[in-house]
């Protein structure tokens, strides 16, 4: 159930917090991960290292859980319970087909609220296309490994993967940013909404629950790009659009992709489009090779490594790669300006996976950090060790809190909120 | 172990007096069981596990009614199931002898199908939204527009391997966003409208990404440029308006000894429309190929560059040269063609003839007072095509509206591109619906509407809207006379547009789709790049398309004696004598290659980027050719060793045989590694050879049921020997799984079995199948909503038995897998 939620404070106040979560898929590393000691003296291990500059601004946090990707009873499937209780700690129904159900995720909570003032609750961005064909893992519908967002429990969030199409879901499809043709095409817009939205209602008459469903989400789909529409007018006069060339539809290298990529979750944040975005550097099981740092091997097959050695260098430095392209995030982040400080400042930004160890599949003592300075909320430079089987929605829970929600009722499996974020 | 064989013993003697008892209760019945009694069978080989105490994995046979089929059809069909496999009752305890086994099934088969046939249960599917490729198919025949519109939208959900599962296709505020931005592209396309501001696109052909691992192989690389070319690339490119475009290209390789390159570029007036833009050189300017060094030796110096003369690179327009420029060579290979720009329109002088305009503008208004008519007369055309039913006066209302607006602001041609665009994010127009006819009864099944059906046949064949043909007879309430209907499936499956079950049915089903995204290893496979990749893909779609265009047997997919090559794809499978990069259709000597096992499509999709996947190809038959899926892995379950303990290099049926020395692998694997082995000789790119590190490829393998076989052809026997039922009825379900845009239930069985048979009356031929298929009682009929909101699905039954219980059987196992785990040292 969707925890119904109080706002602590207006959200409009400034300076806003934004939200960011950043997967990886089949685990990482851990003993190239886990920082040595703990606390504010920990020493950085390899895979992390590139996060160094940030160091005061983050937290390590290690022996939290996501115990409903455990199977419970339902056999294989962990990569797909792995995306899909990430951001929900809701256990994934096991289904090939139609009644896909997990729970809704807390990006997409956080956006209810968080985006009642920007023009978009939230972003979705992925990094590697979806399956095209086949099973996705084990008889689990492809849709808990495609995407970590979940509008609904049954309705999954595409990731977007072209940066076009994210550029113009930000800024729109005009050859010109002029607040004029935009507030003209704002208003186009509104009036095909308005009759589709007509054109529904019409249809739903009369159907069954099940095709009213889908309706009902197309009509919610309808609702949410009026609200945004009508945000935008509002927003329209004093909206300061970024410099950026409408970029190129998908690059085919993996690090030319994911800077576009980064450039463009930074600039929503920047612009406020968006206070809320989720972001998978691949999607769950991913085999995609990594040439260019010299793994022409499948991602996922090499972490079923066995302990061979030259595997596990392997799937290092795809850990590493990845680690690299959060570090250039939070490194835009970092110079750009935003009210007293930088965005990095006023943000939480979430990295890690669902899966610590991929060989074993393991869904405890997950890889884990926070960074960001959560508008001084937030004590960063330190390595916290919690109980293990901690659930990791307590993490989820606390940010909420931080960003000024404060839910009312259990977020998935909570037992409670996590302490020592903000001491020392 | 012994207690139970002793517990088996007395139960089995017990079952005897049972058996005795029931045989009273059956004899009374005879005209339900047909003289023979299936609980004798039950009450002896099953319910000593599925007893009403028991119930062992949730099956209970004890004491059901054989007289009462229907009701317990769900569990029956899995009962059948399992015996028919030979699954139940498990090894090790006592099972009927094979005759009986036979007498029970064909019983059950038999009870089975004359219960649907006297209740027939269509099922019920949900309301379908378009998908990306119906979208795109839509758009295109809908306004004469090609241009892969759905490609602008998010990626869709699959279900059941399928991507048109109803029930399965989401709306999110991203896909709504998607919509409005690609209908305001494409009604704008559509129209020709003249505000289209000059942009700049850049097109990068594939190829040139994997800079490194190409080879610049001197060959012609599309079809769509002349046949004395080498290099460079084509594409399709939809030209706006009547203007002057230019075109740019930009090359690869360090500048010439003459400073930087210059820019190449040629500005050409262009009529509207979707054209072919290409890039060439010169045959003669290419030296001829020379064999790219392996990566062993990449460093090693490389031969002096023989001076040579400027290669030639013609920029092309639909094949006719547009200008030819002299580029200095880079080494002794042209340069690479990194990317392709077009620019503009620039002096736009209109919209021009385009197909578009022709197919929309069905009237153009003569004086101002024309317009409101001749407007509606285009948007009735328009959107009764788009919502594929007759249009009344409330569906054009609205739309004038948008008409007004947009002429009010612009002109005519404005006013109908508003309104197309309201039309391509209508609901009517994005989601299939189906409505229950008014005052039935829940639960009643009745034949769906003329209209609907038009429907489902060009969504199932075309991926897409129906065209007039067919909705005229739809509206005109003649499409469902099954002459009718046979002779529409007919001049449909003739269309081209019938290529859409190619590149959706067959791409999904045989996971070819898959292949854009393999990554062959260039180390090991350097043979492998863009070209080969296109060359497998061509190889398949042909080849599906033959068998679907001659009407062949779907048996032939396996089996058949030709395939089609062009000269790379020949070379890489060792055949001679093919020449050019023309597809042709080739006989196959080598009783190896034929059918869809011999396709470097497919043993590449099924294999790891660094080697081949025995189980990966062993899986993929099963579950693709013989529905019968292994269960997956289980996590920290030992992986392959590629050496052994004295550090020796294994090959792979070593290493999995070791893999197998696991009692819990070994379970799944028997049945998934001979078909493996048996496609050893194809490499991880499909490509012939007869060993694996220096060791002599072992093609051999033995089935669990004794089958002995020896490589591709071996195995294409085998199956066809012992399997060919599995196989049909494979086929079957995922042709009708497709076809609804559902899942199969346990009452779709009796229509597949009945599908097959009538098929077998034609030898299985395409059409015989797909006829079958669209004239079954799924596709025909509907059932109305149940009112007591009860799923007739319960969620156990939403993947179909096999891959459920093999999921199941999977779980059991798993608790001895860890515990043998557990014992690992550092497991």
């Amino acid at each position: 159930m969707v925890p119904a939620l109080s706002l602590a404070k207006d959200p409009a106040a400034n300076p806003a917090m934004r939200l960011g979560f950043v997967y990886v898929p089949n685990g990482i590393i851990m003993n190239r991960w886990t920082p040595i000691g703990e606390g504010a003296g920990f020493k950085f291990a390899p895979t992390m290292q590139v996060l160094e500059p940030f160091r005061d601004r983050m937290l390590v946090l290690s022996g939290l859980a996501q115990l409903n990707g455990r199977a419970l009873g339902d056999g294989p499937g962990d990569h797909a319970r792995a995306g899909a209780t990430w951001l929900t700690g809701v256990h994934p129904k096991k289904t090939g087909g139609a009644d896909i159900h997990v729970g809704i995720s807390v990006d997409q909570i956080a956006a209810r609220e968080l985006g009642k003032t920007t023009q978009l609750g939230s972003l979705e961005i992925g990094l590697e296309s979806p399956t095209l064909a086949g099973d996705c893992d084990s008889g689990y519908s492809c849709a808990y490994t495609n995407t970590i967002s979940w509008r609904s429990p049954t309705t999954p969030n595409p990731m977007e993967i072209s940066p076009r199409a994210v550029f113009e879901r930000l800024f729109g499809d005009r050859e010109s940013t002029d607040p004029a043709a935009r507030l003209a095409s704002l208003n186009e817009q509104r009036s095909i909404l308005d009759y589709i939205a007509g054109d529904v209602d019409r249809l739903k008459s009369g159907l069954g629950e099940s095709d009213c469903g889908k309706l009902t989400e197309y009509l919610e789909a309808i609702r949410d790009v009026e609200r945004r529409i009508q945000m935008a007018e509002e927003q329209n006069a004093t909206l300061k659009l970024p410099v950026m060339e409408r970029p190129p539809s998908i690059p085919e290298e993996f690090e030319e992709h994911a800077r576009l990529m980064m450039d463009l979750m930074v600039i929503g944040y920047q612009t406020d489009m968006t206070r809320v975005a989720s972001c998978m550097f691949a999607r769950e099981a991913s085999n995609r090779s990594y040439r260019s740092i010299g793994v022409p091997d499948g991602h996922h097959s090499m972490t079923h490594h066995d302990n061979d050695p030259v595997k596990i260098e392997k799937v290092v430095k795809i850990n590493q790669l990845h680690a690299q392209t959060f570090a250039y995030l939070l490194q835009k982040m970092q110079s750009t300006p935003d009210g007293d400080g930088t965005l990095l400042d006023h943000s939480m930004i979430l990295y890690g996976s669902s899966i610590s160890d991929g060989n074993a599949h393991t869904h405890d003592e997950l890889p884990l950090v926070l960074v960001g300075g959560a508008c001084g909320q937030i004590k960063g430079g330190r390595h916290l060790r919690f109980p293990s089987e901690t659930p990791m929605n307590n993490l989820l829970l606390t940010m909420l809190f931080k960003a000024g929600l404060h839910p009312t009722a259990k977020l998935g499996d909570s037992s409670g909120f996590l302490e020592h974020l903000s001491d020392v | 172990m012994r207690r139970v064989f002793a517990a088996l013993f007395v139960v089995t003697l017990g079952v005897i007096a049972a058996a005795a008892q029931s045989h009273h209760s059956a004899s009374q019945s005879p005209h339900f069981t047909g003289g023979f009694a299936p609980n004798t069978v039950v009450n002896q080989y099953c319910i000593l596990c599925h007893s009403k105490e028991l119930k062992t994995a949730g099956v209970v046979l004890e004491g059901l009614d054989f007289s009462r089929v229907g009701p317990n059809a769900r569990v029956l069909e899995r009962v059948l199931q399992k015996v028919s496999t030979g699954e139940m009752p498990p090894a090790g305890m006592p099972r009927p002898e094979a005759a009986v086994a036979r007498r029970f099934t064909s019983w059950l088969v038999d009870a089975l199908d004359r219960d649907a046939a006297a209740h027939p249960n269509p099922g019920r599917t949900t309301i379908h939204r378009l998908n990306r490729a119906e979208y795109s198919n839509a758009v295109r025949d809908l306004l004469a527009l090609d241009i892969q519109a759905g490609d602008g939208l998010p990626v869709d959900d699959s279900g059941y391997g399928f991507d048109n599962v109803g029930a399965v296709l989401s709306v999110s505020p991203t896909l709504l966003e998607r919509y409005l931005i690609v209908s305001r592209q494409v009604s704008r396309l559509a129209v020709g409208d003249p505000a289209t501001k000059p942009e700049e696109e850049d097109f990068t052909p594939s190829e040139a990404h994997h800079a490194g691992l190409r080879k610049a192989r001197n060959e012609r690389v599309s079809d769509d440029l002349p046949f004395d070319s080498s290099g460079g690339t084509a594409f399709s490119y939809y030209f706006p308006l009547d203007a002057e475009y230019t075109l740019r290209v930009k090359l690869g390789g360090a500048a010439s000894d003459d400073g930087p390159l210059p820019r190449y570029e040629v500005r050409v007036p262009v009529k509207a429309g979707l054209r072919t833009v290409g890039v060439t050189y010169l045959r003669e300017s290419a030296e001829p190929e020379i064999v790219a060094p392996t990566s062993r030796d990449r460093f090693a110096p490389s031969p002096a560059p023989t001076p040579s003369l400027p290669a030639e690179m013609d920029v092309r327009l639909d094949g006719v040269r547009l200008k030819r420029f002299e580029v200095p060579h880079t080494g002794n290979l042209p340069r690479q063609v990194t990317d392709f720009f077009v620019a503009g329109p620039y002096n736009a002088t209109g919209p021009g003839q385009t197909p578009s305009r022709a197919r929309l503008f069905v009237c153009h208004p003569a004086t101002a007072q024309d317009g409101d008519p001749c407007a509606r007369r285009i948007l009735a055309t328009v959107s009764r095509r788009a919502f594929r039913r007759p249009v009344t006066d409330s569906d054009i209302r609205p739309l004038m509206a948008f008409y007004h607006v947009g002429r009010r602001e612009g002109d005519f041609d404005q006013g109908i591109e508003r309104a197309l665009r309201a039309i391509l994010v209508s609901p009517d127009f994005l989601f299939r619906i189906e409505r229950d006819p008014a005052r039935l009864a829940p639960g009643t099944v009745y034949r769906v509407s003329d209209v609907e059906l038009a429907s489902r046949l060009s969504f199932f064949l075309w991926s897409s809207i129906p065209d007039d043909e067919l909705l005229a007879l739809a509206e005109q309430g003649r499409l469902h006379n099954p002459v009718t209907m046979q002779r529409q499936v007919r001049r449909m499956l003739a269309d081209p547009r019938s290529q859409a079950l190619v590149s959706n049915f067959a791409g999904q089903w045989l996971d070819i789709r898959n292949l854009a995204l393999s990554t062959p290893d260039p180390e090991i496979f350097p043979e492998f790049d863009e070209t080969l990749r296109q060359a497998f893909l061509q190889e398949t779609n042909l080849f599906f398309e033959s068998v679907l265009r001659e009407d062949r047997s779907v048996l032939d997919l396996l089996d058949a004696n030709y395939t089609f090559l062009n000269q790379r794809l020949a070379e890489h499978y060792g055949i001679p004598n093919i020449y050019g990069s023309q597809f042709r259709r080739v006989a196959l000597t080598d009783p190896n290659r034929g059918g869809l096992l011999g396709q470097g499509s497919i043993l590449t999709v099924t294999s790891y980027p660094n080697r081949t996947s025995v189980v990966q190809r062993g899986k993929w038959i099963l579950e693709n050719l013989l529905g019968t899926p292994p269960p997956p892995p289980l996590p920290g379950v030992s992986q392959l060793q590629a050496q052994n303990h004295d550090g020796k290099l294994l090959t792979v049926r070593q290493q999995m045989e070791q893999h197998r020395t696991d009692p819990v692998c070994a379970s799944c694997h028997v049945r998934m590694d001979p078909l493996g082995f048996a496609l050893e000789n194809y490499d991880g790119v499909g490509k012939w050879r007869v060993k694996d590190v220096g060791v002599v490829i072992d093609a051999s393998a033995a089935l669990p049921d004794g089958t002995r076989f020896t490589g591709p052809a071996g195995l294409r026997q085998a199956l066809l020997n012992g399997h060919r039922d599995d196989y049909l009825q494979t086929v079957t379900e995922k042709l009708l799984m497709y076809a609804l845009g559902r899942g199969l239930e346990y009452y779709d069985k009796p229509t597949v079995r009945g599908i097959v048979r009538e098929a077998a009356g034609d030898n299985y031929r395409m059409s015989s199948l797909i006829t079958a298929i669209v004239t079954s009682t799924p596709f025909q009929m509907r059932r109305t909503l149940e009112n007591d909101h009860h799923q007739e699905v319960t969620p156990a039954s939403h993947v179909s038995a096999r891959p459920r219980d093999h999921a199941g059987s999977a779980t059991a196992r798993r608790d001895g897998a860890s515990a043998l785990a557990g014992q690992r040292p550092g497991g």
